[in-house]
C-alpha cells in the first residue's frame, strides 16, 4: 500500500530521511516512534506529499508520488490525514468540517453528505455536537471530529501524526478508542505516537527513527520484549519509565 | 513609445529636477520637524488623562485624519490671510503638512508608549520616579524603538503628501514636471522622470525602515 | 461683510450638493472596482509563477512610491500620447482604482498570510484543489484580519478623491475652490467642506474602529 524506496529528504542543509526504505502493506497498522527530531513527521507528511522528497520515491496505492502525471489532489483524496494541532476549521460547524470535502471534490448532494457527516460523527462518538463549533468542543472531541473528517473520503490510508500529543491526560483515551476501532476495522493506518501502550495493542509493525535513519523496525512483542539495537533500547528505557 | 521618449529633454531640464528634488527634501524635512514637533506635543495631551487637555488633542487628531489633506492645504492657504496672517506659500505649505503629519504622529507614539507593559511603569512609580523621569528613563527608551518603523512610513506619505504643495505654487519636484509639460508639451518625460525620483525616496527610506527593524530585533535579544 | 459672504455661501449649498454627489460617485466606483483589483492581486500575489508576482511587486511599489497627484498627471496628460484619450472622469476613476487596488492588495495578501498554515495543510489533505481550499478554507477565516484595516482604506480612498479636482472634475473640493474665487472667505469656504467631508469620512472611520474591536473581542 505504502512504499517508500531510498528516500531522501533535505530542510536546507539539513539532511532529515536518510535512504529510507519502509514499507506498508494493506490492512497493517505501523506505528512509527523515536525521539524528536527524528524525522517521523517527516516521514509521515512525506505520504501525501505534504513534504516533498529530493530523491527515490514513495507508491501510495500504486501510484508513485515522484510521477508527473501522478494526479497529487486525487491521490490524497485516498489518504486521511489526523493533525497534532487538529487544525479544524473554525468558521465551520463539526458537520460542515466532516463534509465539506466530500460535497466539493466527489460533488456529493447535500443530504447524502449530510447523513456521511452524522454517520461518522456517530462512529467517532460526538453525534449530538454535530452543529457545535470547533470553539465549543474539548481537545479530545475536536480531534475525534478531525478523524471523522480524515475519514470523510473513504479514503485507503489513513495518517496519524502524534494525534494525542497536543491533549490533556483525560482526553488521550477517547482518541485512541477511535483509532483502535478503526484498527480492528482493518484501516491501513501510519501513526506517529509515543503512546506505546496502544501501540503494543493495535500494531503489526514497530518502526523507531533517530535521526533521519530507520534504526529497528518489526513485530511490536518483539520490538519491547528483544529490541536489537543499543539506541532502541535506550529510547525505549525512556518512555517506558514513565 | 518609448524609443519616442526624449532623453535629451530630461538632461537638460535635469538641472531644474535636481533642483525640486533639493526642494521636496528640505520640505519634507522641516515638515517632518514640524511634525514631530507637534506630534509629541499632542500625544502628551492625549494621554495626559485631563479632560482639558486631552479634549482638544483628540479633536485635532480625528478632524485631521476624517478631512483630505488638500483641504487643510486650501484651507490654510486661502484662509490664514483673512486672520492676518500673512504666510508665503512656502510657509503654509509647511506649516499644513506639519500639522496633518503631526496628528498621524501622535497616533504612533500614543501606540508606542501604550505597548510599553505596565508593570514597568509601576516598577517606576514603586522606585520613586516622578512622571517625568518614568517618561525620560522608562517609557520614552522603548517607545522609540518600536515607533521608528511606522513613524518612517508617515514620513514616505509625508513625502509624497509634499506633492500637493505644487498646488499652491510652490516650487518642489512635482512643479518642476509641471513647468517641463507646460514648456515643452512632453508630459511623458516631465511626469514619469519625477515619478523615478519619488521612488527613489521611498525605496531609500523603506531601506531605512528595513535595517532599523533588523538592527532592533538584534538589540531586543 | 461676513453675513453677507454667509448668505452667499448658503446660496451655493446646492453648488456644494453637487459636488458630494461627484465626490461619492468617483470615491464609490473607485472603491469597488478598487476592492475587485486588490482582491484579485492579494490572491494572486501567492501564485507560483514567478514573472506574474514580479509584475505585481512592480505595480504595487510604483502605486505606493508615487504621489497619486503624480498618478493622474500621468494617466489624464501622458496616456493620450499613447493614443488612450480619456475624458477627466474615467481618468479619475481609472487611476484611483489603480491606486486602490495597491493598498488592498497589501492588505488582502496580510490577512490571507495570517490564516494558519495548518488550515491550508488541512484542506490539502482531504483533497481540496488551490481554488477550493480558497474559497471554502482560507478567505473566509482571511477576512476577519482583512475587514478593519479595508474600512480604513476606503476613508483615505475618499480624501484621496480630492485630489481629481486637478483635472477639473467638480467634487466637494474643486467646488469649494471654485467657491472661494467668488467669496473669498477661505475659513469659511472650506470649513464647509471639511465638514463635508468629515461627514463622511469619521463614520466609516468608527466603523472600522468597531470591526477591530469585534476581531479581537472574538479572539483568534
Amino acid at each position: 500500500m505504502i512504499r517508500f524506496e531510498k528516500v531522501n529528504k533535505w530542510f536546507g542543509k539539513h539532511h532529515v530521511l536518510q535512504d529510507i526504505d519502509f514499507h506498508v502493506a494493506a490492512g497493517d497498522v505501523a506505528v512509527i516512534c523515536g525521539p524528536s527530531g527524528s524525522g517521523k513527521s517527516t516521514l509521515i507528511r512525506c505520504i501525501n506529499r505534504l513534504e516533498p522528497i529530493q530523491s527515490g520515491d514513495i507508491v501510495v496505492d500504486g501510484m508513485s508520488l515522484t510521477d508527473r502525471k501522478t494526479n497529487i489532489t486525487r491521490l490524497r483524496a485516498e489518504v486521511g490525514f489526523v493533525f497534532q494541532q487538529f487544525n479544524l476549521y473554525p468558521h465551520m460547524t463539526a458537520l460542515e468540517n466532516v463534509i465539506l470535502a466530500p460535497l466539493k471534490v466527489r460533488k456529493m448532494n447535500r443530504n447524502e453528505a449530510d447523513e456521511l457527516g452524522r454517520e461518522l460523527l456517530e462512529k467517532v462518538g460526538i453525534q449530538e455536537k454535530a452543529l457545535a463549533y470547533p470553539a465549543q468542543l474539548s481537545g479530545g472531541q475536536q480531534q475525534r471530529v478531525a478523524i471523522a473528517r480524515g475519514l470523510a473520503m473513504r479514503p485507503k490510508i489513513m495518517l496519524f501524526d502524534e494525534p494525542t500529543s497536543a491533549l490533556d491526560p483525560e482526553m488521550i483515551n477517547e482518541v485512541l478508542d477511535v483509532m483502535r476501532k478503526l484498527a480492528f476495522e482493518g484501516m491501513t493506518m501510519a501513526v506517529v505516537t509515543h503512546e506505546m501502550g496502544f501501540a503494543r495493542e493495535v500494531a503489526n509493525n514497530m518502526v523507531f527513527m533517530d535521526e533521519g535513519k530507520i534504526i529497528e523496525t518489526g513485530d511490536p512483542e518483539q520490538f519491547y520484549t528483544h529490541p536489537e539495537n543499543e539506541r532502541t533500547r535506550l529510547f525505549l528505557s525512556k518512555i517506558l519509565s514513565h | 513609445m518609448l524609443s519616442a521618449f526624449n532623453f535629451r529633454v530630461i538632461w537638460d531640464y535635469m538641472g531644474l529636477f535636481l533642483q525640486g528634488l533639493w526642494a521636496t527634501a528640505w520640505i519634507s524635512a522641516i515638515g517632518l520637524a514640524g511634525a514631530l514637533l507637534v506630534g509629541i506635543i499632542a500625544c502628551m495631551m492625549r494621554i495626559s488623562g485631563k479632560k482639558l487637555l486631552s479634549a482638544p488633542a483628540i479633536a485635532y487628531i480625528e478632524l485631521i485624519r476624517s478631512t483630505p489633506l488638500l483641504v487643510q492645504l486650501y484651507f490654510f492657504y486661502f484662509g490664514l490671510p483673512s486672520l492676518g496672517i500673512r504666510f508665503t506659500e512656502y510657509q503654509t505649505g509647511i506649516f499644513a503638512l506639519s500639522l496633518n503629519s503631526g496628528a498621524y504622529m501622535s497616533e504612533i507614539l500614543r501606540a508606542g508608549v501604550q505597548s510599553i507593559p505596565g508593570g514597568q511603569i509601576e516598577a517606576g512609580i514603586a522606585f520613586g520616579l516622578n512622571y517625568l523621569q518614568r517618561l525620560r528613563y522608562i517609557i520614552l527608551p522603548q517607545a522609540i524603538g518600536v515607533t521608528i518603523p511606522p513613524m518612517l512610513g508617515q514620513t514616505i506619505v509625508l513625502v509624497k503628501d509634499s506633492a500637493l504643495l505644487s498646488l499652491i505654487s510652490v516650487f518642489e519636484l512635482t512643479r518642476a514636471s509641471q513647468i517641463l509639460t507646460s514648456e515643452r508639451f512632453m508630459p511623458a518625460e516631465g511626469f514619469l522622470t519625477v515619478a523615478v525620483f519619488y521612488l527613489l525616496l521611498y525605496y531609500i527610506l523603506k531601506s531605512l525602515s528595513g535595517w532599523w527593524q533588523r538592527h532592533l530585533i538584534h538589540r531586543q535579544a | 461683510m461676513w453675513s453677507f459672504y454667509f448668505s452667499q455661501l448658503t446660496d451655493s449649498i446646492p453648488f456644494f450638493l453637487k459636488g458630494l454627489w461627484m465626490t461619492f460617485k468617483i470615491s464609490g466606483i473607485s472603491l469597488v472596482l478598487g476592492t475587485v483589483l486588490g482582491f484579485c492581486v492579494g490572491i494572486a500575489r501567492a501564485s507560483k509563477v514567478k514573472p506574474l508576482r514580479y509584475i505585481l511587486y512592480v505595480y504595487v511599489d510604483f502605486m505606493r512610491g508615487t504621489p497619486y497627484l503624480v498618478q493622474i498627471f500621468i494617466v489624464f496628460f501622458i496616456l493620450p500620447e499613447w493614443g488612450i484619450q480619456l475624458a477627466a472622469f474615467p481618468a479619475a476613476i481609472f487611476s484611483l482604482t489603480l491606486y486602490a487596488g495597491a493598498y488592498i492588495c497589501e492588505i488582502v495578501a496580510g490577512g490571507i498570510e495570517a490564516v494558519d498554515a495548518g488550515q491550508t495543510e488541512a484542506a490539502m489533505a482531504t483533497g481540496l484543489n488551490r481554488f477550493q481550499r480558497m474559497r471554502y478554507v482560507v478567505m473566509p477565516q482571511a477576512m476577519r484580519t482583512i475587514l478593519p484595516p479595508l474600512v480604513g482604506q476606503y476613508v483615505l480612498l475618499i480624501k484621496d478623491s480630492s485630489i481629481v479636482s486637478v483635472i477639473g472634475l467638480t467634487d466637494i473640493t474643486r467646488v469649494g475652490w471654485l467657491t472661494v474665487q467668488r467669496i473669498p472667505e477661505g475659513i469659511m469656504v472650506f470649513g464647509l467642506v471639511g465638514i463635508l467631508y468629515f461627514s463622511i469620512c469619521y463614520p466609516l472611520i468608527l466603523l472600522s474602529n468597531w470591526f477591530e474591536r469585534r476581531l479581537r473581542a472574538q479572539g483568534g
